[in-house]
């Protein structure tokens, strides 16, 4: 009797240890650290000091204003880029299924780095790329080098790297949607893009919704294509509240303030987060 | 009995997973030297092309002291300060005894965690303090003690093109300040099509830094005021934006792609570090007897020519357990000539100036013409002006930066773009 009790615990009791420890205590840990500022090699309690200059923080701003461009822009492309993907790749007259779903999925697990040194490469103003756009007479795009185009190249490079996953979120949940749905609707006589709009689309808006957090969180928290791709430059046309967050603690040494930072963050994705459930409706 | 038996092994469980943090923990400690016992080993972190240098320099150290280990662990440049910031955050837990610093970061370091490192002068360096230039000795003093060992030196010069210059009919010789660069360099745009030099005009400020270190002063003046609308901060932007918009300047982002310029010989010039050689050498091995090296040109005829970029420093942290051994070895690392030329064999330039009479300093080097181009670095070695890198290097780089990419974008003059980066540095370092 004891033993089914208690049994259960000892197997949670490693994995609850661990969340403790590095999950739980970390976030108390920073709230604490983001009411403090060093001096003179210490922490001492500074009330609202970091909150308030946070809110005087041009940079900050910035980075708010920046993220919320990339966020409406490239969510939505990607999610519609995804679904659609995800579509043609469930059609069932298409041939070497395996294959696309394996290339369209590989950007998703390559190496951070390396990827964002590959894009770098080919982005330069002689690159790769502009020397393919000069063939359809388009003259050499100033990629990382103007505000505008540098927010671009961060999108597309988020874009490439992201579509393929959500991809494969989609084409999971399309196997859940019943084929006689289809199939009734062809009998009234409805193409293929109706049922996708009028099937598909209802069908996977779950998913969709969760796709839409784990996207929105992304963003918030986006740091790699930044950081190694423009640096958050040019002057400050790509800084990212996940690139500020790093740059205030490691290069600043202001842990406090990244704290700070990162407790906006937190307030936002819980925000936005609670606005995307109550659009989404129903649960 | 049952319950006794689980409530037991709840407890095992737990403390196996708290212990397999704490033994991390002790683990790491370990390797800052408190050790085995033995108490004969020091750790050092380092990166790249020093990491042979130590290697070589503890196996000399072995001969009079056999029982010394050194264990030297190789990181990336990045990580070392990401762990170091961790650890001194920490107080000090799971650092090494010894580690890299480089010149524009140290002063960060040594403000912001004022018992980092360990006094070098207490134990008895500033005897040696003579034998290296006094911009290295000001950098890690503070109240009149020395707190790391300066190591090498980043004296700036232009590396070019000879073959270039040649057919645009440029001597280099001729070229004395910016203004005949600029000349020199449409010439040469003229003649060979090529860009003067490569800058990342939006991700580093690395020109304006060398101008501004050649004038004497850089982003803080003496007394730590911010310097942006200065005169000398003015002139160098003018400079660098007059080779903008004359076309002279190819847009590098990132170092791989200035680099890659200059192996494929895109450019002409490189106004860098003396560490430069060690990379084109090495990745621009076609280009062999197609370079030479001159002086920065200067502001006015008969100015400074002598700068610096980059450079590097050990320090000792103070939560080694094992500082004694640690500053035995690294006095003798710092002023040990032969560990200073295996130093210069791999590439870095030793500020110990008691080897620049060796004649490692005058020999012809095949890359670069068989031009003394060590001779060179060297003879700046005493005019490089002392300056003020303060605690807030990064912020200030990254306002700089940001105001060079505006002018240079057309989006503000100089003044207006300084003024707004020195208003908005003000108010994040107050």
């Amino acid at each position: 009797m004891n033993k089914a009790k208690t049994f259960p615990y000892f197997f949670a009791a490693p994995a609850i240890l661990l969340f403790l420890a590095f999950t739980v205590y970390p976030i108390i840990a920073s709230f604490v650290l983001s009411f403090q500022e060093r001096v003179a090699g210490e922490y001492v309690f500074a009330g609202l000091k970091n909150y308030t200059r946070l809110w005087n923080d041009d940079i900050f701003w910035t980075a708010m204003q920046n993220t919320f461009i990339i966020f409406v822009v490239q969510v939505p492309i990607m999610i519609i880029l995804a679904m659609v993907l995800a579509n043609v790749l469930n059609n069932q007259l298409l041939k070497l299924k395996g294959f696309f779903r394996v290339s369209f999925f590989l950007p998703a697990v390559t190496s951070l780095v390396a990827y964002s040194i590959l894009f770098s490469i080919m982005l330069q103003e002689e690159g790769i790329i502009n020397t393919a756009l000069s063939y359809i007479g388009i003259t050499a795009i100033p990629w990382l080098s103007d505000p505008f185009w540098a927010k671009a190249s961060i999108i597309i490079a988020m874009t490439w790297r992201w579509t393929g996953y959500n991809m494969v979120i989609f084409l999971a949940a399309l196997q859940n949607i019943p084929e006689d749905l289809y199939e009734a609707a062809s009998l009234d006589g409805a193409n293929k893009f109706k049922q996708f709009f009028y099937i598909t689309v209802p069908q996977l808006k779950p998913v969709i919704l969760f796709a839409g957090i784990l996207s929105t969180i992304g963003t918030l928290q986006l740091f790699d294509e930044p950081f190694n791709l423009t640096g958050g430059g040019p002057a400050d046309s790509t800084m990212t509240l996940g690139l500020y967050i790093y740059q205030s603690g490691f290069e600043y040494f202001d842990f406090g303030y990244a704290s700070a930072i990162a407790y906006a963050v937190v307030v936002m994705v819980g925000i936005l987060s609670i606005i995307q459930f109550k659009i989404a409706g129903d649960e | 009995m049952r319950k006794v038996i689980g409530r037991v092994s709840f407890l095992l469980i737990m403390m196996l997973v708290l212990g397999a943090c704490s033994s991390d923990n002790s683990s790491s400690e370990g390797s800052a030297g408190e050790g085995d016992g033995s108490g004969k080993k020091v750790t050092a972190w380092a990166w790249n092309i020093n990491v042979p240098v130590l290697e070589e320099a503890a196996k000399k150290f072995k001969e009079e002291n056999p029982d010394f280990e050194l264990e030297v662990v190789e990181l990336g440049r990045e990580d070392v300060y990401s762990k170091l910031t961790t650890g001194l955050q920490t107080g000090g837990k799971g650092l090494p005894d010894i580690i890299l610093v480089e010149d524009d970061r140290v002063q960060g370091y040594m403000e912001t965690f004022p018992d980092a490192f360990v006094n070098v002068s207490d134990k008895g360096f500033d005897e040696s303090k003579d034998s290296f230039p006094t911009y290295k000795t000001e950098l890690l003093s503070k109240d009149g003690a020395m707190y790391g060992f300066p190591f090498d030196g980043g004296p700036t010069g232009v590396f070019y093109r000879t073959d270039y210059f040649e057919e645009a009919g440029v001597n280099a010789d001729d070229i004395k300040t910016w203004d005949d660069f600029i000349e020199a360099g449409k010439k040469i745009k003229d003649a060979t099509g090529k860009a003067m030099l490569g800058l990342d005009l939006n991700g580093d400020d690395g020109l304006y830094r060398m101008m501004m270190t050649q004038q004497g002063t850089f982003y803080f003046d003496d007394e730590k005021n911010v310097n942006f609308t200065s005169e000398e901060s003015k002139q160098a932007s003018e400079k660098v934006k007059m080779m903008k918009e004359a076309g002279l300047v190819k847009d590098t982002v990132g170092w791989d792609a200035w680099i890659s310029a200059m192996a494929q010989g895109e450019v002409a010039t490189a106004p860098s570090g003396a560490w430069l050689s060690g990379s084109i050498t090495q990745q621009a091995k076609d280009t062999e007897g197609n370079w030479g090296v001159f002086k920065l040109p200067a502001f006015e005829e008969d100015g400074n020519r002598a700068s610096n970029l980059g450079g590097s420093n050990y320090v000792i942290t103070s939560a080694s357990n094992n500082q004694d051994l640690a500053y035995d070895f690294m006095e003798f690392f710092s002023t040990n000539d032969d560990v200073q030329l295996t130093a210069m064999d791999n590439g870095l330039f030793p500020t110990l100036n008691t080897i620049y009479e060796n004649e490692a300093f005058t020999q012809e080097v095949s890359f670069f013409s068989n031009q003394p181009i060590w001779e060179l670095f060297a003879s700046e070695m005493n005019d490089i002006p002392s300056v003020n890198f303060t605690g807030n290097y990064a912020i200030a780089s990254d306002e700089s930066i940001k105001a060079q990419s505006e002018i240079m974008n057309g989006k503000k003059s100089i003044e207006e773009a300084y003024k707004a980066a020195e208003d908005r540095l003000k108010n994040r370092i107050q």
